[in-house]
């Protein structure tokens, strides 16, 4: 069976075995539930500090706010070892109220003068998205009279060495080739503007363009020594990733079975021959598989780790050896990665039925907002929890069905998934259906209110002192009450 | 012999009987088809110079750059031949997995577009690939471009079907070997041998060898990636095999060690398929039965596809004054010096300050009157002896004092009197507030 079961482990597995619990939840608060555990995200927290302790770097881990809204998480983290990379005033606002110090807060993006006036006036560090928005914060600052402020610059556009590295163009970012503008506004406005250092954030997977960055990095702090600024960190962003799937075998004899149904060789894996990117030209498959690769061998801290290892071609040397030797502290912003195994999205089975044309459709309460699977291109099975343990299919005796899961919503195009999903067993109502490891930009990003169906409720699970306690996302603090000294 | 051009050598390589006291098949007898010995060094000589032959003059004219979708072999031949006329060359791929290929490809003057990975917050609505995007650039008649399109170039078929397969059949006295074992890349060579030996003798039994999925051999394609490839038809092989890249550079090291036959991976997996295939088929034989299998290229342009593969194979002798063979009594030995004695020490002793820093972080910022060499060439001259008197006092600095206390334990080992390493390092020193200056 094409099967794409997900890695489930560390504290998430553990809280997932209690299906009673499980349904309890939903009973108590409708489908779907959202379900967040802050203490996996500080384990995460724990691996990334691990690589900069390994190499005696300095800099910090700024989890990139976007990923997800919970208030449970940021709060937890606020009271660890993390900083908090924010990318609106709304963020901001959020970031504050969790009790983030200022120090350890990071405002990036391109920036209203809203935006800028408060991460100012609470002395963050700007991470400048262009020359006009740091010209735009000293304006601010003077204007204000407010201290000055930290600044890091977001550089873009890096050449690679030897052969030509194609970058997909970012929009964001001042490029590399033009710094001169970038080191006459840092000079001129030095009253307003300390400046930290330069910063990329770029969205791949692939390692030869982030050290193709990192080694453009390097040079433009030297550039800026020798404008007589005195740059001390780089901060190279997020996209570290996540390794989604507990088999490699699994992920790849998918993408098989999808080649050859996307050339007619086997029964159609998708709904409507959906190809994911890939189409067929004359028997020849055409295109590109356009889903996000579920199993990585190297992701989250390993990535870190693998690019401070490279060796920068230009100056022959490791890169975390480099930033060490040359005493820049890094700073990274991981937003996915540091979710990996921090959540799960639990959806309630409405009905089950058949479409007349051989094909199961599941349909779940919840929708494709909720559940943001296929708006992000990972594919992976959700966990089938039986509202009756003793109706739980047992992998080893019980025979696999391939359905396909649609939402609550009234449109057509409310698929959770478009892949055929393969359980141990049909499901019945009332059953449950979870989605592991969604905590990272699958489970809310962009849900809103549409249709007036209920948003889910985000829930945050901990552990006490006799096992797993949970209270709603916006109630939590990390705080147990039994905090009184001796 | 003599020729007007090197071109003219491209083609009419041998046929080299494998012993069977190596192969060990009782049966059969197994032919290899020399094709690292073309010019340029593989097969895709052949396909080269057959896609570009009888438009070169044209395009030279035009002032047309060459270019290939190929990290490899071919993109090697089409360098050196559009160098031959005069011709820009560039070279598109997806990632260059091979650099001493990368190098060799530079050195010849190609120009390497490598095309971005994969996005990491995926906009599935975007199936806008970069490469599809290339493809249609470079395709576009009149674009300046002469792209040779290997992957769907029947010409590249060609050069096999009347070049390789006949040859294999003239040097087999005329006769269509029972078995022919072949890697598929492009599918150029096996599809058109296959065509010249079957039109000959249908009996003929073609297997192709792909690369197991996760894994990676360079120059051929993994069992999904066939797909994509223009000139693949299923119909071309009898049966298609997987073979690992472990299992190539057993062959490789087969052809290598016991048949004097320099051969690259493909080579080595094409040599293991097809023991692998025949030793099943041999247990049935009561006659004789010939095979041939291809050797593609040579093994000199893999040594860090192997190195990372089979670090054993490249052992190197333990070298005696190393930082590595250090006991845990000469670390304790090792002298530090804090901060505020290093720089009374300094002030009273001058002692020689050597920086173990790379150029680039010393060029940055160091300590006033220090000297820079960095660790490695530092421990290059201590394979020759003390590059100082031992008398010579000495403070040792690198970033956080770790390296520089193993160089002072390996300097007192070697006999060295006064030398010692600045416990915390520059970054100690840095956060003193000591003085730090950048000439
Ligand atoms: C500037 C910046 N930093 C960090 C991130 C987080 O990236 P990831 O979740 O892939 O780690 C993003 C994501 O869009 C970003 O734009
Ligand atoms: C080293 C090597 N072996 C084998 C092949 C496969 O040959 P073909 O492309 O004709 O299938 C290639 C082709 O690129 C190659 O470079």
């Amino acid at each position: 069976m094409p099967f794409l079961q997900p890695r489930v482990d560390g504290e998430l597995r553990s809280l997932l075995d209690d299906h009673a619990w499980l349904h309890r939840m939903v009973d108590a608060l409708g489908s779907p539930v959202n379900l967040v555990l802050p203490g996996q995200a500080v384990e995460n927290v724990r691996r990334f500090r691990a690589s900069h302790r390994a190499r005696h770097l300095g800099g910090h881990v700024f989890f990139a706010h976007k990923a997800n809204r919970s208030r449970a998480l940021i709060r937890r983290l606020a009271a660890e070892e993390a900083g908090i990379d924010v990318a609106s005033l709304g963020e901001l606002q959020s970031a504050l109220a969790a009790g983030f110090a200022p120090e350890r807060i990071m405002a990036t993006g391109p920036k209203s003068r809203e935006f800028l006036w408060l991460a100012a006036r609470a002395a963050v560090l700007v991470n400048a998205d262009s020359v006009e928005e740091l010209t735009r914060l000293a304006g601010i600052v003077e204007t204000h009279d407010l201290p000055r402020v930290r600044v890091m610059t977001r550089l873009s556009g890096f050449p690679s060495v030897g052969t030509t590295v194609l970058t997909r163009a970012s929009r964001f970012g001042v490029p590399v080739t033009r710094l001169g503008p970038l080191w006459e506004a840092l000079a001129r406005h030095g009253d307003q503007l300390d400046f930290l250092g330069v910063a990329y954030h770029l969205d791949t997977v692939g390692l030869p363009e982030k050290v193709a960055a990192l080694e453009g990095c390097l040079h433009a702090m030297d550039e800026a020594a020798r404008h007589g600024l005195n740059p001390r960190a780089i901060d190279i962003g997020g996209g570290f990733g996540v390794s989604y799937l507990a088999e490699e075998s699994q992920w790849e004899a998918w993408t098989t079975e999808l080649t050859g149904a996307v050339l007619g060789n086997r029964p159609p894996l998708t709904w409507n021959g959906h190809g994911y990117g890939l189409r067929n030209e004359g028997g020849k498959v055409r295109g590109a598989l356009s889903v996000y690769p579920a199993h990585r061998a190297v992701a989250g801290p390993a990535y870190l780790d693998r690019l401070l290892d490279t060796e920068s071609m230009t100056l022959r040397r490791p890169f975390g050896t480099l930033l060490l030797e040359s005493m820049f502290d890094l700073h990274i912003e991981p937003g996915r990665a540091l979710l990996d195994q921090c959540g799960a999205v639990l959806t309630r089975v409405e009905e089950v039925r058949d479409d007349g044309h051989g094909e199961t459709l599941v349909r779940v309460a919840g929708n494709s907002a909720d559940i943001a699977l296929e708006q992000h291109g990972v594919l992976m099975d959700p966990l089938l929890v039986a509202r009756d343990r003793s109706a739980q299919p047992d992998p080893a005796t019980a025979s696999p069905v391939g359905v396909y899961l649609t939402g609550n919503l009234c449109l057509e195009a409310d698929l959770i998934t478009r892949r055929k999903v393969f359980l141990p067993g049909r499901p019945r109502p009332g059953d449950l259906l979870v989605f592991v490891n969604t905590a990272g930009y699958l489970m809310d990003f962009s849900a809103g209110n549409a249709l007036m169906q209920p948003s889910a409720r985000t829930v945050a699970a901990y552990r006490g002192h006799d096992g797993w306690q949970w209270c709603l996302d916006e109630n939590y603090w990390p705080v147990t009450g039994r905090e009184e000294t001796a | 012999m003599r020729y007007d051009s090197v071109t003219d050598v491209i083609g009419g390589t041998p046929l080299v009987r494998i012993d069977a006291a190596v192969h060990g098949l009782r049966n059969i007898d197994l032919y290899a088809k020399m094709e690292l010995f073309n010019p340029f060094g593989s097969l895709k000589d052949r396909a080269a110079w057959n896609m570009v032959r009888d438009q070169v003059t044209a395009a030279a004219e035009r002032g047309d750059t060459v270019v290939e979708l190929s990290s490899g072999n071919t993109a090697k031949a089409l360098a050196l031949i559009a160098g031959m006329h005069g011709l820009p060359f560039r070279s598109v791929t997806n990632r260059m997995k091979v650099p001493e290929i990368k190098d060799l490809l530079l050195l010849l003057g190609a120009r390497i577009d490598e095309l971005p990975g994969r996005s990491e917050c995926l906009d599935p609505a975007d199936t806008d690939d970069p490469l599809t995007r290339m493809y249609h650039t470079v395709s576009a008649s009149d674009g300046g471009y002469l792209h040779t399109d290997q992957y769907f170039n029947d010409l590249n078929v060609d050069a096999h079907a009347f070049g390789t397969g006949p040859e294999i059949i003239a040097d087999l006295g005329g006769r269509v070997p029972d078995y022919f074992i072949a890697c598929v890349g492009t599918a150029g060579s096996s599809t058109g041998v296959a065509r010249a030996l079957r039109t000959h003798d249908p009996a003929v039994t073609v297997v192709g060898l792909v690369a197991q999925k996760s894994d990676f051999i360079p120059g051929i394609r993994n069992i999904d990636e066939v797909h994509e490839v223009g000139l693949f038809d299923p119909g071309t092989y009898d049966t298609i095999e997987a073979v690992s890249s472990d299992e190539a550079i057993d062959g490789l090291l087969t052809l290598i060690r016991r048949c004097g036959t320099l051969a690259g991976p493909t080579g080595g997996g094409a040599y293991q398929g097809a023991v692998r295939y025949l030793r099943t088929v041999d247990a049935t034989l009561t006659d004789r039965r010939t095979a041939v299998f291809i050797v593609c290229d040579r093994v000199e342009s893999y040594l860090s596809y192997l190195r990372e593969r089979r670090p054993e194979l490249f052992r190197l002798p333990a070298r005696a004054q190393s930082v590595h063979a250090l006991t845990d009594d000469d670390l304790a030995a090792a002298h530090t010096i804090g901060v505020a004695d290093a720089q009374e020490w300094i002030d009273k002793q001058t002692p020689l300050v050597v920086d173990l820093r790379s150029p680039f972080a010393y060029r940055a910022l160091h300590i006033d009157r220090s000297i820079n060499i960095v660790d490695d060439l530092f421990e290059e001259m201590l394979h020759g002896g003390l590059p100082f008197g031992r008398r010579q006092p000495v403070l040792l600095v690198c970033p956080v004092g770790e390296k520089s206390a193993r160089y002072a334990a390996l300097l007192a080992r070697m006999g060295h009197q006064d030398v010692r390493s600045l416990a915390g390092g520059v970054i100690a020193w840095r956060d003193a507030g000591a003085a730090l200056v950048r000439d």
